[in-house]
């Protein structure tokens, strides 16, 4: 962005996990960043990581010397916004509404995500992500060591694992598909953005093109929730899934604010009720009008 | 089953250093005959006998071939130690056909036989053979195995290739399922913050390799983050194939992590980081006919080392073809025990397979130049060049810059990221001489002068493309100094005065141990 950069004019790198299922990075820790930096109109360069799948430096953004990494002063978006790089939203960031809905991300919907990819599907979306670069032996002992974590995480273990799954995928799933409005602005800002990026892109991928189907298929599900964090950390985690919701809203404002807002691209509160079913502390009553 | 007669005729008892046959005894089937049928004499002339009989025995044997056949090699005293293990060692002593011939493999298959380390003592008699065959000898062979199989070890010990000391302690146990088998578990921890937890078996014979077999399996970590940025942490599994006086094989298989906990890294570093499989085949070639290591005054040795990686079946281990080599040369002048080392290396590493070209080497394999061992007690490729800081010379990135709080738009010292290079030469001459002082002669104290010089580059990522001799040849950064060396049992003291041909780097004197 041009009026943005004070640090330097070298041109940024976003260093990134690799590309699968038709998105430019299927990471669902890489992919926000990837999308605000892409809506936010600041050039940059895609470059991968594909021997190192438990760091949590990566996904990071640098050029030279300047480099802002994940786990550092909040994330990737905030050490940009400290930075005076790019900021999409100073405008909203007060707001009450902001507030709870990216908590309500942070929690419940997190843990979902985490389970699904790690857990659920025997993994192997997780594993086709991380893993499918290093030599068998290692992605193999690395993958297992994760699941293992995951599960720590999330407390699963062989006695409740079929309920948990119920609780996690059902819900999720159920939730999901009956927000078509949400399924359809994600699959427009992925025209938009993602398929345009990935024709241009150094490296695009040659996995399944799945996204086109809708909310039915989970594999195009990690992109429009894409966040997903293989840290230790819970508090991390969490405020790492917050920032694909921040960049969506903000566009969402943008759009309507600039447009008019003739489609009613409302995007509801995720219900109350799942909320309430993990761990109810979520403000049930509001609905986080936010763009009106 | 030794002989009828209980008193074993000859007996041959070697000492380590002995390959003299005037220490040995010996004797002989046609004598015993004779001595049975001789009357009873005093003690004196008894002995006197025995004494002319000695004498035409070790004429005989120094003036003519005596021959002599082994008829049965006798193994005893080992209750542990399997057979074959022993009797692979003295093979040749059934081969022998002459008393010399005979007394050379006694030799040799004691000093054996001792290397393989599991025996207290080992003597090797020969007896007189049935009294039937005349001509013949019975070997026996005695050991007495180690009482205690476990021995434990503390020490300080350098090592040329990390350049540094580091402190090792280790247990040992010898021959735990009697195959000669030798178990050792050590932990050592480096003055550069190496630190290695290993534990190895070796093995005399496995199946049908005629030297011995050594398995290691060790988790190694070393830290590098003053000088690049980067913790090297690897878990590997190294199998030494074939091991005598010149050559070595082994085979590596290796998990690394390299990993940036400072994330201070420069750019080439951070797209460094991250897993790795290792599997590569070293072959090393070496030859040392220098008249001492640590002092040398004549003679040449010869280094060279040349290892394939990306041998596992798997595509995506690290592929590369490294092969170093290092030249010594001694030359003595003559006087005051004076000497002129001479010494060249050099080294390439160049990866293989898809996309060769663009790809970079994988930064632990790269060579690094510079530090503090000396470059003559130094054999095994270009790794040192005085005058220049722990890799200290060669291409180099700044690394990382963090802004702080108060305003400081640049800092003053940028920090840079030594990234090691694709192509490594060095060249050194030195000069050592004895002192006047009689004092400091008896004491080995002696001074050098010496002068190197080195160029280290990169060759991957299409740099070669670039490559000029003009531009390689500027790229060769030298120094020179003269010292004092002051050697000791446990190591040797080196006080230098050195300069580089190089503005930027000053003149220093460094005392190195």
């Amino acid at each position: 962005m041009d009026e943005s950069i004070e640090t330097e004019p070298q041109r940024l790198t976003l260093v990134t996990r690799k590309p699968c299922f038709g998105l430019p990075t299927a990471c669902p820790s890489c992919l926000p960043v990837y999308i605000y930096l892409k809506l936010a109109n600041v050039p940059f360069d895609l470059s991968y990581n594909l021997t190192f799948p438990d760091s949590d430096q990566i996904p990071y953004v640098d050029s030279d010397t300047y480099v802002a990494y994940n786990n550092e002063k909040g994330g990737v978006i905030e050490s940009l916004k400290e930075d005076k790089i790019v900021n999409l939203d100073s405008e909203v960031q007060d707001l009450p509404e902001w507030v709870s809905t990216t908590a309500m991300i942070n929690s419940w919907l997190s843990d979902a995500i985490l389970y699904e990819l790690w857990v659920g599907l025997d993994g192997s979306t997780a594993h086709k992500i991380y893993y499918s670069d290093l030599p068998w032996p290692i992605g193999k002992v690395l993958y297992l060591k994760q699941v293992y974590n995951v599960k720590q995480l999330l407390g699963i273990s062989k006695d409740n694992a079929e309920r948990r799954e119920e609780e996690e995928t059902s819900v999720l799933r159920g939730k999901l598909l009956e927000q078509p409005n949400l399924a359809l602005y994600a699959d427009k800002h992925k025209a938009e953005l993602l398929d345009a990026a990935s024709s241009s892109s150094s490296d695009p991928s040659s996995s399944s093109s799945i996204p086109r189907r809708g909310p039915s298929n989970w594999s195009s599900k990690p992109k429009s929730k894409p966040k997903r964090e293989r840290t230790q950390e819970e508090k991390n985690f969490r405020r790492k899934a917050k920032y694909f919701l921040i960049t969506q809203m903000v566009a969402v404002l943008v759009f309507l604010s600039l447009l008019g807002g003739s489609d009613d691209t409302e995007v509801d509160d995720v219900d109350g009720d799942e909320v309430n079913m993990v761990d109810g502390r979520m403000d049930r009553g509001k609905e986080p009008k936010i763009w009106q | 089953m030794a002989n009828q007669d209980d008193k074993p005729y000859s007996e041959i008892e070697e000492e380590d250093d002995t390959e003299d046959e005037e220490e040995e005894d010996d004797d002989f089937n046609e004598d015993e005959e004779e001595e049975e049928q001789q009357p009873l004499l005093t003690p004196e002339s008894k002995m006197q006998t025995q004494r002319s009989q000695m004498e035409q025995v070790f004429h005989r044997i120094s003036s003519e071939r005596v021959p002599l056949r082994v008829h049965d090699v006798l193994i005893k005293g080992n209750t542990k130690t399997k057979d074959f293990i022993i009797e692979a060692e003295i093979e040749a002593l059934k081969t022998a056909t002459s008393v010399q011939e005979l007394l050379q493999a006694a030799t040799i298959a004691n000093a054996r036989l001792r290397k393989l380390d599991v025996f207290d003592s080992v003597s090797i008699t020969l007896d007189s053979g049935p009294p039937e065959l005349p001509g013949t000898s019975n070997v026996v062979v005695q050991v007495v195995e180690c009482k205690n199989p476990l021995t434990g070890d503390v020490g300080v010990f350098t090592k040329p290739e990390a350049r540094s000391w580091s402190l090792e302690g280790s247990l040992k146990f010898k021959n735990l399922f009697g195959y000669g088998d030798l178990w050792d578990g050590s932990l050592s921890y480096g003055w550069d913050q190496t630190t290695e937890v290993s534990a190895g078996v070796s093995l005399p014979r496995f199946m049908k390799l005629f030297t011995p077999v050594m398995a290691r399996v060790s988790l190694l970590s070393q830290d590098w983050l003053k000088f690049s940025s980067y913790k090297e942490q690897s878990l590997g599994l190294s199998l030494g194939l074939l091991s005598t006086r010149n050559h070595d094989l082994a085979y590596n298989l290796s998990w690394r992590t390299l990993s940036d906990p400072s994330q201070m890294a420069s750019k080439s570093i951070r797209r460094q980081l991250g897993h790795g499989l290792l599997s590569n085949l070293k072959y090393t070639f070496k030859i040392d006919r220098r008249d001492s290591p640590l002092r040398p005054t004549k003679g040449f040795a010869f280094v060279s080392a040349s290892q394939l990686g990306g041998l596992f079946p798997d595509y995506r281990s690290l592929r590369s073809i490294r092969q170093e080599f290092d030249l010594h040369y001694a030359l003595p002048l003559g006087f005051a025990r004076a000497a002129l080392n001479f010494g060249v290396a050099g080294g390439v590493i160049f990866p293989w397979g898809s996309d060769f070209k663009n790809r970079p080497t994988s930064l632990p394999d790269r060579f690094f130049l510079g530090g503090n061992s000396s470059p003559v007690c130094t054999l095994g490729g270009p790794t040192s060049l005085l005058g220049f800081k722990t890799r200290g010379l060669g291409p180099s990135e700044p690394k990382r810059e963090v802004k702080t709080n108060s305003e400081d738009a640049n800092s003053d010292t940028s920090e840079r990221d030594f990234l090691g290079g694709d192509l490594a030469v060095t060249a050194f001459a030195d000069l050592s001489f004895d002192l006047p002082l009689k004092v400091l002669r008896d004491s080995n104290i002696h001074a050098h002068a010496f002068a190197c010089t080195g160029s280290l580059t990169k060759l991957t990522e299409n740099s070669f493309r670039e490559f000029s001799l003009q531009k390689y040849k500027d790229s060769f950064r030298s120094s020179a100094g003269i010292g004092l060396i002051v050697p000791t049992k446990l190591f040797r003291m080196e006080v230098d005065s050195r300069g580089t041909m190089n503005p930027e780097t000053p003149n220093h004197v460094r005392v190195r141990i």
